[in-house]
């Protein structure tokens, strides 16, 4: 157990020592946090879709009706849009275009035409009289056999004069002017909170209730946020490319200067120069883990905390790694080429194993593609443990490790190299 | 008689078509700096990697202290026992010079102090330098050290000298010299002449696989070297003639320097007694054969500074 120890301790050491090295196994991952952090985190105040809103429905003494002004507070109170208002005079077009600037921006406008209040009071009015008027109509027909024929004539005169009145209310119904940019891509969301909007003043004026009640809950027991899920993300992705591009190019440096010549004539086995490479990125991942751990909760407050099957998976995502690293130096000759090949396989993976973004937004034939990257699995295993804290999830992806691992590992073990031909 | 330490016999090395090692046999004894002198390519390399366990064998047989370099357990014990300074030696860069030695140190059950070796490198001043700091020679150095942390008994240098400038060429030299001291028994691979008549108790001359002589330089150079050669600077045509008619074979070159080709000491004796006679008044030089000379009657070619065969 020494020897792998030693190619251990002098691996590691090495690695501390050099600048590129931490820059790209440590400095790189907490930078694309910082980022990533910043832009898609939800952190720093959440942001909020900028909209236009012109309300033309106004009193005699041009106030906003009572109505409209509660439509645009409803807007306002779902805390989703940062409305900016457009005055009753201008053209509400050109006056969101020249309120964005010169920069542009999406335009989002929200028109609340005249008589909005009107058309919504007559149309509330109508579909409560046919309410009313189709229940007493239902009650007659139940009640008709007990009644004798005095009543009957009674209540038919009665049903008779309130269909009449339901028939002289107009037709009307408030509308709402929603101008939105195709190329928009929140277009669609925006549309759907305010038409949700409009269902619930529906409800409320008409005195309906929902008849079908959601009960909500989070995945999760604790209340997380997008950063939350970028950590585990940002930690599987690094533990990825320190394994496929950090093995391959510094064992194939290794190789071509001869170090693991000079090693392989010493009574060191192939098998502990591979555990000790294994051992030197397991420490370095788990640093890796720590400070990406330690600058979230610093920056942003995280509450990713990993526990024994985090550090589990991150002990055989380092082997599963190691191994195609290992794999990879054992095919290729030059350094040039291994950085090459370890880039190639390592940026596309990074990016199409739901590392950054879920995988179910992507198209099919590619999320189809992600369930064969080993690196799905591992984010995956390690959202789970780390954020979710889903055991049926960590173990199924934990045992996908396992078993890449196990096969990566040996693979690596046949392809390197430890006699000359 | 000194103990066998390396017995090989018939060896061969085939690639492909290419016949590396060409069914060469020799032996190493106990206590002596061997060298295998010849040009890139000969086969050096390959024989004294098959020797360290870490390249197989076509054909023939390999042992060393008796271990078949063959056998899977042998080759453990081989490594346990040998020190290894690889061609092209190389280090990790940004440890220190202690840390790359106490590295190949850690690779064995039994060693010396590290502190011990680096003093008997005379490297005490460059422990904790970072090796790539370090200049070539004292790379080289390192090297050796880290050969010599097992405290083995045999000790292959691998061209120990390529590409190094003079003055630390030298200091390896010396260190060579001090392991002979030490009692190791060295295998050295070289293509420069000089550094095998200094430093080797025998050399074995290879080329294109196959070896062409083995034995000390001095019987090499005896047997091979040629004639010894009387130089008179700048005595003229007159002397050469007179010369000539004395010693058949005498020649003149554009400088008017004279050279005068004499077969043994005694005849050598005569030569210079003569010119003592003639009080010639002149400078004269002896020039006795080298290794390059039987290098050049053995393989018909001589060896360029950078290891190939001209």
């Amino acid at each position: 157990m020494m020897r792998p120890i030693a190619i251990f301790t002098a691996v590691t050491k090495n690695w501390m020592r050099s600048r590129s090295g931490l820059f790209f196994s440590i400095m790189f991952p907490v930078l694309l946090l910082l980022v990533f952090g910043a832009i898609f985190g939800g952190v720093g105040g959440a942001s909020k879709y900028g909209i236009f809103v012109q309300n033309l429905d106004r009193t005699a003494d041009e106030a906003p009706t009572e109505l409209s002004d509660a439509f645009i507070e409803a807007l306002n109170s779902t805390e989703t849009f940062a409305i900016t208002t457009i005055p009753v005079d201008a053209d509400a077009r050109s006056y969101a275009r020249d309120a964005l600037g010169p920069l542009g921006g999406n335009i989002r406008i929200l028109i609340i035409p005249e008589g909005f209040q009107d058309d919504l009071l007559n149309g509330t009015v109508k579909v409560r009289v046919g309410i009313s008027y189709g229940t007493i109509v239902t009650m007659y027909e139940f009640i008709e056999p007990y009644l004798n024929e005095t009543e009957k004539m009674a209540m038919q005169q009665g049903i008779a004069q309130m269909g009449q009145y339901n028939a002289s209310l107009p037709e009307r119904s408030a509308s709402l002017t929603l101008i939105l940019d195709p190329s928009d891509q929140s277009a669609a969301i925006v549309k759907s909170i305010v038409i949700n909007i409009a269902n619930a003043f529906n409800y409320q004026l008409i005195g309906a209730k929902s008849v079908i009640n959601f009960a909500e809950e989070q995945v999760t027991v604790r209340q997380f946020r997008g950063i939350d899920f970028y950590i585990p993300g940002i930690i599987a992705a690094f533990i990825m490319t320190n394994g496929i591009i950090g093995v391959t190019t510094n064992t194939t440096e290794f190789k071509r200067r001869g170090i693991i010549k000079r090693l392989s004539v010493t009574p060191l086995a192939k098998i502990e120069w591979i555990l000790g490479n294994v051992l030197s990125q397991t420490v370095l991942n788990l640093m890796l883990t720590a400070i990406i751990i330690v600058v979230g909760w610093l920056v942003f407050n995280v509450q990713a905390i990993p526990d024994i099957f985090s550090i589990l998976l991150i002990f055989l995502g380092s082997v599963m790694f190691s191994g195609i690293g290992m794999v990879l130096s054992g095919l290729v000759k030059d350094v040039e080429a291994a950085s090459a090949i370890g880039n190639a396989i390592a940026f596309p993976m990074m990016f199409l194993s739901g590392t950054y973004w879920p995988v179910e937004f992507m198209p099919a034939f590619l999320q189809s593609f992600a369930r064969v990257l080993p690196l799905t699995y591992f984010s995956e295993g390690l959202r789970y443990a780390m954020i979710f804290k889903y055991s049926e999830g960590i173990f199924t992806n934990m045992a996908i490790v396992s078993a890449l691992a196990a096969a990566f590992i040996i693979l690596g073990a046949l392809v390197t190299r430890w006699k000359e031909k | 008689m000194a103990k066998t330490v390396v017995e090989v016999s018939s060896l061969v090395k085939q690639y492909g078509s290419l016949r590396a090692v060409d069914g060469i046999s020799f032996e190493l004894y106990e206590g002596e700096v061997f060298a295998f002198l010849g040009p890139n390519g000969a086969g050096k390399t390959t024989t004294v990697e098959i020797l360290e366990g870490i390249r197989p064998l076509t054909s023939g047989s390999a042992k060393v202290f008796g271990f078949d370099v063959t056998k899977g357990e042998d080759v453990k014990e081989i490594k346990r026992r040998i020190g290894v300074l690889t061609q092209d030696f190389s280090a990790l860069d940004k440890l220190s010079v202690k840390e790359n030695i106490d590295l190949i140190g850690g690779m064995y059950d039994k060693k010396l102090d590290t502190l011990e070796v680096i003093r008997l490198l005379d490297l005490e001043d460059k422990t904790k330098e970072k090796f790539e700091s370090l200049s070539g020679g004292l790379k080289q150095r390192v090297g050796v050290a880290a050969a010599l942390v097992n405290d083995p008994q045999l000790v292959f240098l691998d061209e120990p000298t390529t590409g190094l400038d003079p003055k630390a060429r030298r200091e390896v030299w010396s260190v060579i010299e001090n392991l002979k001291k030490l009692g190791k028994t060295v295998f050295l691979t070289t293509h420069y002449m000089e550094e095998a008549q200094v430093l080797a108790d025998r050399i074995a001359i290879i080329n294109k696989g196959k070896i062409a002589v083995i034995g000390s330089p001095q019987d090499l150079i005896s047997r091979y070297g040629g004639l010894k050669v009387l130089i008179v600077r700048k005595g003229g045509k007159k002397l050469a003639e007179t010369l000539q008619n004395k010693y058949g074979g005498t020649t003149l070159n554009h400088g008017g320097d004279v050279f005068v080709k004499v077969d043994d000491v005694k005849e050598m004796w005569q030569a210079l007694s003569t010119l003592t006679d003639m009080n010639i008044g002149k400078e004269i030089e002896i020039q006795t054969p080298t290794i390059e000379d039987v290098f050049l009657k053995v393989v018909g070619g001589r060896i360029t500074e950078e290891g190939e065969l001209k």
